[in-house]
This record gives C-alpha cells, structure tokens and sequence, in this order.
C-alpha cells in the first residue's frame, strides 16, 4: 500500500455536478482497491493560464492510500474522463490530513471582499495652510502655487 | 533575500513561491536569492508542479 496525493482540475462547467462526479469517482477508486483518507473540495479557481479553453478550473485534492497497481489504472481512467481537465497523481511518504494552504486561501476569498475595503484607511491628510478651505487634501500645493 | 525560519516550499504554497520567480514566471536562481541548495531544489519542484496545475504561470505571456 502506498500514499497518494491526486489533484484534479475538473470543466467549470461541471462544477455545481460536482457531488455527481465524487460518487461515480469514488466508485472507479473503491473498484481499484482505492481508499480516500481526505478529500478538499477547493471550488473554482482562476487558472493561471487557459488549458482546453477554459480560464476556470474547479479543483479538488484527493488523499489516497491504495496498491501500486492501481495507481496505473487510475492514471489511464483520468486520462479518458473528459470532465477532468488535468490531473497529477503524486506518491508521497505522508498524507497531509489538515487544510492545505490552497483550501485555506479559498475560504479566504469567500470571507475576504468585504474585509478588505474596511482594512484601507483614508491615507490622504496633508494639512498645510488653515487658509485653502474649498480645496481638498491634496490641492492646497496647487492652490499656493497660483 | 528573506528570512523565513522555515521555508515551506510546498506547490500548493503558492504566496511562498511567487516571492522566488520573476516577473515573466522565470525562478530566481539561488545566488540572487540566497536560498540554500537543499531548499532550492525543493523549490524548484515545487514551482514546477504548481505550473503544470495552473497554479502559476510558464511565462507571462499565455495566449
């Protein structure tokens, strides 16, 4: 038995199907003699370049344990499934059963835009003569200057 | 260049590895950015696992 780690780019598009592919998914790795230790659902992600014309990609992070046999069947299997847009299946010494950084980032993300605008003082305060009162913060140079 | 105590180069720490490739997605070699030889050869794994992912780019110029 050995230690997996499968990321999965799937079509966008399929996005919202994604409980449909999990359970056909599951039972392609159950029938190779795959066990899934964890999965993270990352969602939708901007790509950073466009791969089969798609600009989005909804990723996912399969941790694995299972026969080195099937890692070979798998890989075949992913190469002929259209929804999945690419996949990387890497052997490693230990599977990473926390939140991975990418997982954390996108919850993030969710929470962040409305953070974000709050966290941005008003930066502009340049007082410079008590004498400039219709002007702005930054005119009072342009008004001395005239 | 930075002192993290410990540098996680893992490709899925994608902040981490913007920090040691360029501008056009070129990674910084180890004499500009004193990263250690181990730790530069996990880096650069790391970077290239994380472009075939699209999680960073080749290059900037994508069509």
């Amino acid at each position: 038995m050995n230690n997996y780690e499968l990321t999965l780019i799937l079509n966008p598009d399929l996005s919202s199907k994604f409980d449909d592919f999990q359970s056909k998914f599951d039972k392609i790795l159950s029938d190779i003699g795959f066990g899934v230790k964890r999965l993270e659902n990352i969602g939708r992600r901007q790509l950073a370049y466009s791969i089969l014309n798609h600009n989005k990609g909804h990723y996912a992070i399969y941790q694995l344990e299972g026969p080195a046999e099937g890692a070979l069947e798998l890989e075949t299997k992913l190469k002929y499934d259209t929804s999945v847009i690419r996949h990387l299946l890497l052997k490693v010494d230990t599977l990473s059963l926390e939140d991975s950084l990418l997982m954390i980032e996108s919850q993030e993300a969710k929470k962040a835009p409305a953070e974000e605008i709050k966290v941005t003082p008003p930066k502009a305060k340049v007082v410079v003569t008590p004498k400039s009162d219709e002007t702005s913060a930054e005119e009072p140079k342009i008004t001395e200057s005239e | 260049m930075l002192e993290d105590a410990k540098k996680n180069f893992h490709y899925k720490n994608i902040d981490l590895l913007k920090r040691y490739i360029t501008e056009t997605g070129k990674i910084i070699p180890a004499r500009v950015s004193n990263v250690t030889a181990s730790e530069q050869r996990k880096l650069t794994k790391a970077v290239k696992i994380a472009r075939f992912l699209a999680l960073l780019p080749y290059t900037d110029s994508h069509r």
